[in-house]
């Protein structure tokens, strides 16, 4: 049978070490003009959650101003459609997903009237199910991924109250696990984005003392490989977008000492490209918005300076949240 | 946008690359253009099927485009008869077979799929079932395919124990098997149920078949001992074969835990001197919703329940105020009972003429606080487990989880008599695993509190002291509402946590030669006259602010802080700090 092999990556000892920030603020403000690129137009069906990966990256490095802000909303309030509901794009049909992402667009550009509100909060309310759980549109898809969407769009919202939060907290806790872990559905095994979207959702409902944090905080520390980068779960290589869910999770649960910090860091900036500017999944691969915001993200949540302070809940910058008056709970 | 390598080319590869890419956007373009605009028209035909199926063998990503197609075959559904809706929803999972061939991950595709199998209008679960064994073959990692698998389990009623010895077969014959270690923690308590009572119901009022299943986490104990038993052999058996195989000593750990606590108010006191009642429950609790209830002397009391600290909505302990003069006299005997209606739950506490104080605490949790009961056998069990354990890591000395499943071995059988071996044990890990040295400290400290805690409820003292051994965090702090003195000296603590306002009847702190910077748990402790903070890293006179609080502070020691170094200081402290005459600096 042998033995297992340890998945990972090296790195190489000519990797980037130092945070290439002009680069990355470059590569983003060039990325919207790429309309005529074909990976640009493939992801089409994402574009609203993009905008809201390069946008939050620009407004962390202090780069905001360099987006077009005008031409971004209009393109927010075109993809509201009738049920209140927001699409990634025009044409496209909505779902909680871009729902959000378009909610946190807005909040950075403190531009919530450009869409109609209440038919927002009518929207994710009518997705909530009976026993708790969100869909992520009316084909009735059910994942925790979406009740963490559904929450944390109402939070930016100030309307949370329009649920039935209990029965959201009974569904999600419904689906722990053994590993003190939380997959997609009830019986669906741990996995560092759903833990995230888990973490969150209850730090935004104010049940974060019906975790084991210090079961989770070991599986979640447990995802640093020999490489000093982190895995999404046992036995899976490492990808630098983990820098993210697996650190904001460990720091709303009050446990981000147990990862090694340095090797950590040592690992997100052998991710950048030195060429194109950018953060991609791992040392040598290409870059992309995701992976950059993920990258700077995960640096700013280990205390990097040059970087704003960023919401370990929200992924958006702290002092916009405090603007918006919202300070989801942590654990110490 | 995972594990696309950059590939370096020349000039002209790259203008060919680019070509290339140039036509095959054009294509694309042109088919979503069309596809959206027939849409748009209410266009249901065959022409929409191919264009939908042309961008999402490309793309099956392109979620709008599954709705579309989903629309299409509604929509046929109504002008077919049930033989030619078979026939289309089987070409349909035909062509959903070659999409997750391509790309076995798409959320799109799994779902599609289940919305197609579930509307056939002759449904084959077998073949889903078939199609999962195949998938999960070639990856047996791929959540996707899991989680469709227990849907078509639950959708075609599929023997728990048939999947019980799916996972058998898959853990016998492969490592990355996380996932089936995973799926058997969840189908193990619906087999072997532990426990005949009831699962604690979260559901409010609501009958009992409508709430979800207890999850896996905090019911495990609802496994029979007889199946536990033979559990720890079968897993046992994995990490001797790999003993780099994680899952197996993930879910070992998982075997070890303790049971979950009974809900119940684990201790009450009273005090005459604070006229003031506190309570301790087995978990977070918010007690302003109204469950809980105080009589006195058979007469209810209206009194309002705080927690300890402002930071905390939810908390194991309460206070309450009672209204002046009621039990101040000591002359008198009073009977509490504090009632937590929403568990059906109480306890009582009498305070005794001459008596200024009383407390009642449940008794069993002395023994258990820590670890499950064991069983003659389960002992046994353990304890042979522990010796092949530490044969296994004589061969693997570099081997962390060994380390540390022998340090859970060692709690669960004997946390006190282990507690020598447990430190080194722990100093080894910190040099095998260093990445999470911070993770062992914490968890040594946890243990070494847990020990403390223990020989205090032996010594049958109120004094807790655990000095010189290193702890970097402090927790089990709701086991300590009756401490009056508290020594935590010569440790690596960095603060002392809101959570240690639950420390309700604290005398004396002494904490010297900690490295603290912040004292927020020092926060309205009725009792507490002396605090010693020699040699720490207090700097400001902010830091000192929620000493304030505490009303009977005279005696305080910061020196070898910065702060003391600050301007003014003594006159500042005077001011922050009246009650406090004695004051070394």
């Amino acid at each position: 049978m042998g033995t297992a092999q340890l998945k990972d990556v090296i790195i190489k000892p000519d990797a980037p070490s130092s945070l290439l920030l002009d680069k990355h603020a470059d590569y983003i403000a060039a990325y919207g003009s790429k309309k005529d690129d074909y990976e640009y137009t493939l992801s089409e069906y994402l574009r609203m959650s993009g905008i809201y990966w390069g946008l939050t990256v620009m407004d962390l490095m202090g780069q905001l101003h360099r987006m077009n802000r005008q031409e971004i909303v209009d393109f927010i309030k075109a993809c509201q459609h009738e049920c209140g509901g927001i699409s990634a794009s025009i044409g496209h049909d909505p779902h909680l997903l871009y729902t959000l992402s378009a909610v946190q667009i807005l909040c950075l550009y403190d531009s919530l009237d450009a869409i109609d509100v209440d038919k927002v909060v009518e929207y994710v309310k009518g997705l909530q199910q009976e026993d708790g759980s969100f869909a992520g549109d009316k084909w009735g898809e059910i994942d925790t991924r979406f009740s963490f969407c559904a929450v944390a769009t109402l939070a930016l919202l100030g309307k949370m109250d329009t649920i039935n939060v209990d029965r959201a907290v009974e569904f999600v806790l419904s689906c722990m696990n053994f590993d003190g872990g939380f997959g997609c559905r009830p019986g669906s095994e741990s996995h560092a984005g759903q833990i995230y979207c888990c973490t969150g959702f209850l730090s935004l409902t104010g049940q974060l003392h019906q975790l084991n944090a210090d079961l989770l905080g070991w599986w979640l520390c447990e995802r640093q490989l020999p490489s000093g980068g982190l895995n999404g779960r046992p036995e899976k290589l490492p990808d630098v977008c983990y820098s993210w869910w697996v650190l904001a999770s460990l720091k709303i649960i009050g446990r981000i000492h147990w990862i090694d910090k340095a090797k950590l860091q040592r690992f997100i900036l052998a991710c950048q490209d030195e060429e194109t500017g950018g953060f991609a999944d791992r040392p040598g691969d290409m870059v992309d918005p995701f992976h950059t915001l993920f990258g700077v993200a995960g640096l700013s949540l280990l205390g990097d300076e040059a970087i704003k302070p960023v919401n370990p809940v929200l992924c958006m910058p702290e002092d916009v949240l405090q603007r918006v008056g919202l300070q989801p709970d942590l654990l110490s | 946008m995972h594990g696309r390598v950059k590939v370096k080319t020349t000039a002209q590869q790259e203008e060919e690359k680019r070509k290339e890419r140039e036509k095959k956007l054009k294509v694309y373009v042109a088919a979503r253009d069309a596809c959206f605009s027939k849409r748009k028209d209410g266009v249901f035909d065959d022409e929409a099927l191919q264009l939908t199926q042309q961008l999402l063998s490309a793309n099956p990503d392109f979620a709008t485009l599954w709705n579309y197609r989903r629309e299409i075959l509604t929509h046929l559904e109504t002008v077919k008869d049930e033989d030619e809706a078979q026939k289309i929803y089987e070409a349909e999972l035909s062509f959903l077979e070659s999409c997750l061939k391509v790309n076995p991950k798409s959320y799109g595709s799994w779902h599609h799929r289940g919305w197609v199998s579930a509307r056939l209008p002759r449904s084959n679960w077998a073949r889903e079932l078939s199609l999962c064994d195949r998938c999960l073959s070639l990856d047996d990692r791929n959540f996707h395919c899991w989680d469709y698998r227990r849907m078509v389990v639950k959708m075609s009623s599929v023997p728990v124990k048939q999947e019980l010895e799916f996972t058998d077969r898959l853990i016998g014959s492969n490592f990355s098997n996380y996932s089936s270690w995973h799926y058997r923690s969840t189908l193990l308590p619906l087999l072997h149920p532990g426990s005949p009572e009831p699962p604690p119901s979260r559901c409010g009022g609501d009958p009992p078949h409508s709430c979800s299943p207890p999850s896996p986490q905090t019911h495990f104990h609802r496994v029979c001992e007889e199946q536990l038993l033979k559990e720890y052999e079968l897993v046992q058996n994995a990490f001797f074969t790999d003993p780099n195989d994680q899952s197996a000593w993930f879910y070992y750990r998982w075997l070890l835990g303790r049971a979950e606590r009974e809900e119940m108010i684990s201790c009450a006191y009273v005090s005459r001197e604070q006229e003031r009642v506190a309570v301790t429950f087995s978990r977070p609790v918010n007690a302003q919703s109204g469950s809980l209830l105080l009589v006195l002397d058979g007469q209810p009391q209206r009194v309002e329940w705080r927690s300890v600290h402002p930071h905390f909505k939810h908390s194991p302990v309460w206070i309450s105020d009672l209204p002046p003069g009621t039990i101040s006299d000591i002359a008198n005997e009073h009977n509490l009972t504090v009632h937590w209606t929403e568990k059906h739950t109480h306890r009582d506490c009498a305070l005794y003429t001459g008596r200024s104080e009383s407390w009642c605490r449940d008794t069993a949790t002395d023994l258990e606080l820590f670890r499950s009961e064991l069983s003659v056998e389960k002992t046994s069990v353990l304890q042979s487990e522990l010796q092949s354990v530490n044969q296994l890591q004589e061969l693997e000395p570099l081997n962390k989880w060994c380390l540390l499943t022998i340090i859970l071995l060692m709690r669960a059988l004997d946390p006190l008599g282990y507690e020598k071996e447990t430190l080194a044990h722990f100093q080894t890990l910190k040099e095998v695993d260093s990445m999470r040295s911070a993770y062992y400290s914490d968890l040594c400290s946890k243990f070494m509190i847990e020990n403390t805690i223990l020989k205090m409820e032996y010594a049958e003292v109120r004094v807790f002291s655990i000095s010189d051994r290193n702890l970097t965090t402090l927790c089990h702090l709701d086991q300590l509402l009756l401490v009056t003195h508290i020594n935590l000296s010569s440790n690596q603590l960095r603060r002392l946590p809101p959570q240690f306002a639950m420390l309700q009847c604290l005398e004396v702190v002494e904490a010297d030669n900690n490295s603290i910077e912040n004292l927020e748990g020092v926060y309205h402790l009725p009792k507490l006259e002396e605090v010693s903070l020699k040699n720490n890293k207090i700097s400001t006179l902010a830091d000192l602010q929620p000493l304030a609080s505490c009303p009977k502070l005279r005696r305080l020691d910061l020196r070898g802080n910065p702060v003391t170094q600050t301007a003014n200081v003594e006159s500042e402290l005077a001011e922050l700090l009246p009650s406090v005459a004695d004051l070394l600096l």
